[in-house]
């Protein structure tokens, strides 16, 4: 029989009390586990936001925190509407009604338009155009996949296309028919819009948006920009000289079927810009001359995501992730004192064993060890099962997660660095709570014991 | 002529008051147990008996003289090459058995072996209990045993680790007189088989009278003698 075998049998001999303490420890630690691996969740979700393809953001001017909350992760209320003229800045000649590049086409690859105001059974509803699926990525260059059906196209006004978690949420699918609702979820329906496509499971707010053709967008009641007198008869002239107005390739297919919006009645919430990489400069020199000169201009603001996200996460994500995880850990640091207590309690009942066993020849040392052994294997007890009690929570809370933040999140889910840590810190607090019971064992007086007649 | 196993010169141990006054319990010019002996040893309460085991076994460091077991003078050691002296060469048998309670009989027996240079070894722990009739009770604990039972793990546990002595204080102090017997028979025969040396602390002389040696401490413990005549002359 091992000194291991001594202590795992003397936790057995007061199952009771171990169990509770056990019990105890795992509560304390499953909180710290749901609480390391939720942390991360939350940043990775965060995170996720950063590697979608663009590098800008532009939209009207305000906070610039906002506007890649709003525009990144559908969450908090759009600033303002930018104009229609200012998105046309972005676009190349053949997207532009005047066939002229927009001042800022040769610095950019992509600028995917985003138009918000609509809701579907809680979720954004997100007017765009192809090129959200086409062009951008899901992940760091990792082409978007579709689960089911097909991307938007852009000739085609009332098509949708939904987020995988709104998908699994609603159960709806290609071919099914969905009506949004102006401005909030009990807002006034707007047409019904055809699901094409489900988006394959990104685990970023993409999952958790619903989109649509911009141009149906544009058609809804409440949408088009109110004209003033002169816009009007600007816009009437214009129609009468029969100029295009189409800022979409859609126009010939259209011409059958619903009728564009007039550019000077559109507006867009936001743009998603990937910038160009021109000869000899990099894309992130390309952005930041960029947003100098937009950021001087009156028209909008241009705002780094990254680094907004960053401040967002460095200003509250990890502090409230860190207080967090020290309320837990303060919750485990308590449990751990209930090993202190248990085995404190049961140092008379000890110190009978402890004389015996030095009788029979054990050194001090043996009965130190033994004793810290049994604080050891109570901790690791407590530990495990709190590491599982605390994937279980987050299993549990799952499905929640990833409808509430776009982020799947299961028993397997894992905050591995920090978990791994759990364990010499549980071992040293093991140590330290199993130290006083320890040294008093230590400290056992076997001849007076034995003075006494047993 | 057979070795001593147990050897006590000039052997002085006194006990300090709180109040720092020095109260002398041993004073042993001369005790030897030689190697198979059987001794039963007498005195009254407080006569020092079991201070003397202690010392014996190294539990106590007298305050001067030499205290040989086998071949080892313990006087001279630290506690803790005191400890692996007496886990190693050394069997204890108590009063009340003093078993552990979460143990199992087996598992007592083994406990005894982990401490000792040896590896445990499980076979020799279930021959040993099969040997004092305890073959078909290896994993009850002492709870579960009767009286007669417990003592007879006490004396396996006591020959786990192939001692020269086994010191016994007292083992039928808490039994009744049925028992008594048994305990002793036990004792004597075991270490007769496996020549081991038995020194059988002992205040009843019916149990004292079946040793072939009765030793009473007074005989060689001078602070009695000197209490006794300092009384004497009062």
């Amino acid at each position: 029989m091992t000194l291991l075998g001594i202590a795992w049998r003397n936790i057995r001999q007061r199952t009771l009390t171990s169990s509770l303490t056990v019990f105890s420890l795992a509560l304390g630690v499953g909180l710290v586990v749901a609480t390391l691996i939720t942390g991360g969740i939350v940043r990775q979700a965060f995170e996720s936001g950063t590697g979608l393809g663009y590098n800008m953001i532009v939209g009207a001017k305000g906070s610039p925190l906002q506007l890649v909350l709003n525009s990144v992760y559908y969450i908090s209320k759009p600033i303002e509407n930018i104009s229609w003229e200012f998105y046309s800045d972005f676009q190349p000649a053949s997207r532009r009604s005047d066939g002229e590049d927009g001042d800022f086409a040769s610095s950019v690859e992509v600028a995917v338009p985003i138009c918000m105001g609509d809701y579907y059974r809680g979720y954004r509803v997100i007017g765009t155009n192809a090129d959200l699926f086409g062009k951008l990525t899901r992940s760091r260059g990792t082409p978007f996949a579709f689960a089911d059906g097909r991307n938007l196209e852009d000739a085609n006004f009332f098509e949708a296309v939904l987020g995988a978690s709104v998908a699994a949420d609603t159960g709806l699918a290609v071919g099914d028919a969905i009506k949004p609702t102006h401005g909030a979820d009990d807002g006034p329906e707007h047409d019904p819009f055809v699901v094409v496509g489900i988006v394959a499971a990104t685990d970023t707010p993409i999952d958790r948006g619903v989109f649509v053709n911009m141009e149906g967008f544009y058609l809804q009641e409440g949408h088009a920009k109110p004209l003033d007198d002169e816009e009007e008869e600007a816009l009437l002239a214009a129609a009468s000289a029969d100029a295009a107005v189409d800022a979409t390739a859609a126009s010939d297919n259209a011409s059958s079927g619903p009728q564009p919006l007039p550019e000077a009645q559109r507006e867009v919430t936001s743009i998603l810009v990937k910038t160009a990489s021109l000869p000899g400069l990099p894309p992130e020199l390309t952005s930041m001359g960029m947003r100098t000169v937009i950021n001087e201009g009156s028209d909008g603001q241009a705002v780094l995501p990254i680094g907004e996200i960053r401040q967002l996460l460095d200003l509250f994500v990890w502090p409230l992730e860190r207080l967090l995880l020290l309320i837990t850990v303060l919750v485990v640091i308590v449990s751990a004192v209930g090993i202190l207590v248990s085995m404190v309690g049961s140092s008379l009942e000890r110190t009978r064993d402890v004389a015996i066993m030095r009788a029979l020849g054990a050194r001090r040392s043996h009965v130190l060890l033994t004793v810290l052994l049994e604080a050891v294997l109570l901790a690791g007890c407590g530990g495990l099962t709190g590491w599982a009690l605390g994937h279980l929570v987050v299993g549990a809370i799952g499905p929640w997660i990833a409808t509430n933040a776009g982020v799947s999140a299961s028993v397997l889910s894992a905050a591995p660095g920090a978990e791994l840590l759990l364990v010499p810190f549980l071992i040293a607090l093991a140590v330290a709570a199993g130290l006083l019971p320890a040294v008093m064992a230590y400290r056992t007086d076997v001849a007076r014991w034995l003075q006494r007649g047993g | 002529m057979a070795d001593a196993v147990i050897q006590l010169e000039q052997v002085r141990k006194a006990f300090r008051t709180p109040a720092g006054e020095a109260v002398p319990i041993l004073d042993v010019e001369r005790f030897e147990v030689m190697a198979g002996e059987q001794v039963a040893l007498e005195g009254h309460s407080g006569s020092g008996k079991t201070t003397l085991l202690n010392v014996i076994a190294g539990i106590m460091r007298p305050d001067s003289g030499r205290v040989v077991l086998d071949g080892v003078d313990l006087a001279r050691l630290p506690e803790a090459a005191r400890d692996r002296v007496r886990a190693d060469r050394l069997g204890l048998v108590f009063q009340q058995f003093n078993l552990l309670p979460g143990f199992t009989a087996i598992e007592n027996v083994l406990v005894a072996m982990a401490f000792s240079s040896a590896r445990p070894d499980r076979s020799r722990a279930e021959s040993l209990l099969t040997s004092v009739g305890l073959g078909h009770r290896l994993s009850h604990k002492p709870a579960a045993l009767s009286v007669g039972e417990q003592q007879r793990v006490a004396v396996a546990r006591a020959l786990a680790n192939q001692p020269k002595v086994i010191l016994a204080d007292e083992p039928t102090a808490s039994i009744d007189p049925a028992h008594q017997q048994q305990v002793v028979d036990l004792l004597k025969q075991t270490c007769q088989e496996q020549n081991v040396a038995l020194v059988v602390v002992t205040h009843t002389p019916e149990v004292a009278e079946q040793f072939p040696r009765r030793v009473r401490i007074e005989s060689f413990n001078r602070v009695l003698a000197k209490a006794a005549s300092a009384g004497g002359d009062a």
